[in-house]
């Protein structure tokens, strides 16, 4: 932190203040009126998430490197880019939101407002400079998922759920924390760009804390994205929690913790040609990242296979997709790391979203077995969820396997020895074909339940179901746009905010 | 002076005590307490260095980490409360529904 030049520069954090402003005044509607905010809070909220939006756009011309709130803040593509993302997510599930409460008959407008926060506190990830502001961010949108994941209060699913997802997720916020502190201590500065300055001049204070700091970061930081082997409370979480609540957890979440992990790791921590520690510190959470990301794939995936719950079998391909997204740190660049998560956003949503809809009242029916002949009874829901199933297992031409592709190949350029990581992903993308494909075969070709009888669909999911069914559609066929995009390089000079 | 090795060594103690507690005790409350003793010792190490180093930052980043706790403390014991209601126990070991 740099008291001599605090550069408050709120428009900046324009995004962050609308969501935030936005949740006080959801919970006020509530407050005041609890039948008109049924009608009234989810239009609000997509009012103010399409605000959010355009205030994102809006910052894009003044994209650089130069910090803002004494270093804390910082608006380079990257943060504009994932808070794009993490927006469009927020879009995403505050449509489907309203169908499901109505549904379930729950409260809406905590459940608006707590999307609200858990929002602000991914885009404070996003665009945070410093180490305080990475676990602001971070324990802002934890602490609001944790009551979403135990938003039906008296079912005992969710409330083990959101008891777990709690317990576990201040256990290892604990753990990031402590690494921030000894990675404090040991270079004297809590800045991200501080900390990549002072190792590139060789000037940390204690280089054994520093390693020991990194690699509690490396255990915080995988815990959050549920990528082996820190993985152990997802499927529990992801199953206990009502589906809707899952994706949501599976997806804007991630997205957010990539952005700060690619931001402290890729950016802070990328220093291979640095002095001493700085170049051992790379080659060690390259490698660590490496393993961990073998291991995330493969177990995933095999694991995946044995799954015969629906919600279960998603949770272990988040965990191998968290895997893949891995291989992408290789780079360092931020390109195929955000592709991959704008790609697996849209179609884990779509995917929960079809799963909702057809798990009725208090998640009834989300056996995989419980599909069985639903196919021609309902193609609307059958065939997008054949379109989701085939692009996570990348099958070209949906947006899973552009985004595969695009991962694996900047990979294999980038750092050759250590291809083997492409080699064991191409793999397990072939062995993950099979667990995809069979919802799909029982939808289709096993003999219909008696008891099915077809779901509500509700104007704004059917809204949400086309974005995300487009989305998968257009980033698989036409992945030049985004690519163009992510591809930007932040102009100036990286700006310097190391504190004598 | 107490050298800066002492406050090191003590929170590096007080945490492993707090995730050695996490991962023993079965009472929902007590792995609570755990946890919030991991986020002190934290804290505590981060006023060291910030002593040590001649900085504001490190006592700035303990602020925000008690408010954080304080928050996610709220949250937390709500939880825990309407986990008790439903079922009457505050053991972890019987939160098993959700297995494989």
């Amino acid at each position: 932190m740099q008291f001599s030049n605090l550069n408050l520069d709120y428009f900046s954090i324009l995004p962050e203040i609308i969501t935030a402003l936005a949740g006080v005044i959801l919970m006020l509607i509530d407050a005041f009126s609890k039948k008109a905010g049924r009608k009234l809070s989810p239009m609000f909220s997509l009012f103010a998430l399409v605000a959010t939006l355009a205030s994102i756009i809006a910052l894009w011309p003044r994209a650089s490197y130069t910090a803002s709130f004494a270093g804390m803040i910082v608006n380079d593509h990257l943060r504009l880019y994932f808070a794009l993302v993490i927006v469009a997510c927020g879009i995403i599930a505050t449509l489907l939101a309203s169908q499901f409460l109505d549904d379930e008959a729950l409260p809406p407008g905590e459940f608006y407002a707590l999307m609200m926060f858990a929002t602000t506190g991914m885009l404070m990830m996003a665009s945070a400079g410093d180490l305080v502001m990475v676990f602001l961010g971070l324990e802002t949108s934890s602490i609001a998922t944790y009551v979403m994941a135990g938003y039906r209060r008296t079912d005992l699913r969710a409330n083990e759920s959101s008891l777990k997802y709690f317990l576990l997720g201040s256990f290892s916020a604990a753990f990031l924390l402590y690494g921030m502190a000894l990675t404090y201590g040991a270079t004297g500065t809590t800045n991200i760009e501080g900390i990549r300055q002072i190792l590139i001049a060789g000037k940390v204070i204690y280089p054994q804390m520093l390693l020991v700091g990194v690699a509690m970061m490396l255990v915080g930081f995988g815990f959050k994205i549920a990528t082996a082997p820190f993985h152990l409370w997802t499927p529990d979480v992801y199953e206990g929690a009502p589906t809707l609540v899952t994706a949501i957890l599976a997806t804007g979440p991630k997205v957010a913790v990539f952005a700060a992990f690619l931001r402290v790791f890729a950016e802070g921590l990328g220093t291979p040609t640095a002095p001493a520690v700085g170049a051992q510190i790379y080659d060690n959470w390259i490698n660590a990242l490496a393993v961990m990301a073998a291991i995330g794939m493969t177990f995933g995936n095999i694991v995946a296979l044995a799954q015969r719950n629906m919600k279960r079998m998603l949770a272990y391909s988040s965990i191998a997709h968290g895997g893949y997204t891995l291989i992408g740190f290789l780079t360092t660049e931020y390109a195929p790391v955000g592709f991959y998560m704008l790609t697996y956003a849209l179609m884990s949503l779509g995917a929960f979203a079809i799963v909702q809809m057809l798990a009725r009242e208090g998640d009834a029916k989300t056996e995989i077995s419980d599909y069985a002949g639903i196919g021609f009874e309902v193609p609307n829901l059958s065939f997008p969820l054949a379109i989701f199933m085939l692009s996570m297992a990348g099958i070209p031409p949906m947006a899973g396997f552009m985004g595969k592709f695009y991962v694996f190949k900047s990979a294999w350029v980038s750092s050759p020895n250590l291809r083997w990581l492409v080699i064991v992903a191409i793999i397990n993308s072939i062995i993950s074909v099979y667990y995809y494909l069979y919802p799909i075969v029982v939808m289709f070709f096993r003999p219909p339940v008696s008891d099915f009888t077809k779901p509500r669909l509700s104007p704004m999911s059917q809204l949400a179901l086309a974005i995300t069914i487009i989305g998968t559609l257009y980033f698989g066929l036409f992945p030049n746009g985004a690519l163009k995009v992510l591809q930007q390089k932040t102009p100036g000079a990286q700006q310097v905010a190391v504190q004598k | 002076m107490v050298p800066l090795s002492w406050y090191l060594a003590l929170s590096a103690a007080l945490f492993t005590i707090g995730v050695a507690g996490v991962l023993v005790q079965r009472n929902v409350i007590s792995i609570f307490m755990c946890i919030e003793l991991m986020l002190n010792s934290v804290n505590l190490t981060l006023v060291a260095f910030s002593r040590f180093l001649n900085q504001s930052t490190g006592q700035l980043f303990v602020f925000i980490v008690m408010a954080v706790a304080a928050a996610e403390a709220a949250v937390g014991l709500a939880i825990i409360i309407s986990v008790f209601r439903n079922r009457e126990t505050l053991s972890v070991d019987e939160e098993s529904l959700l297995k494989l």
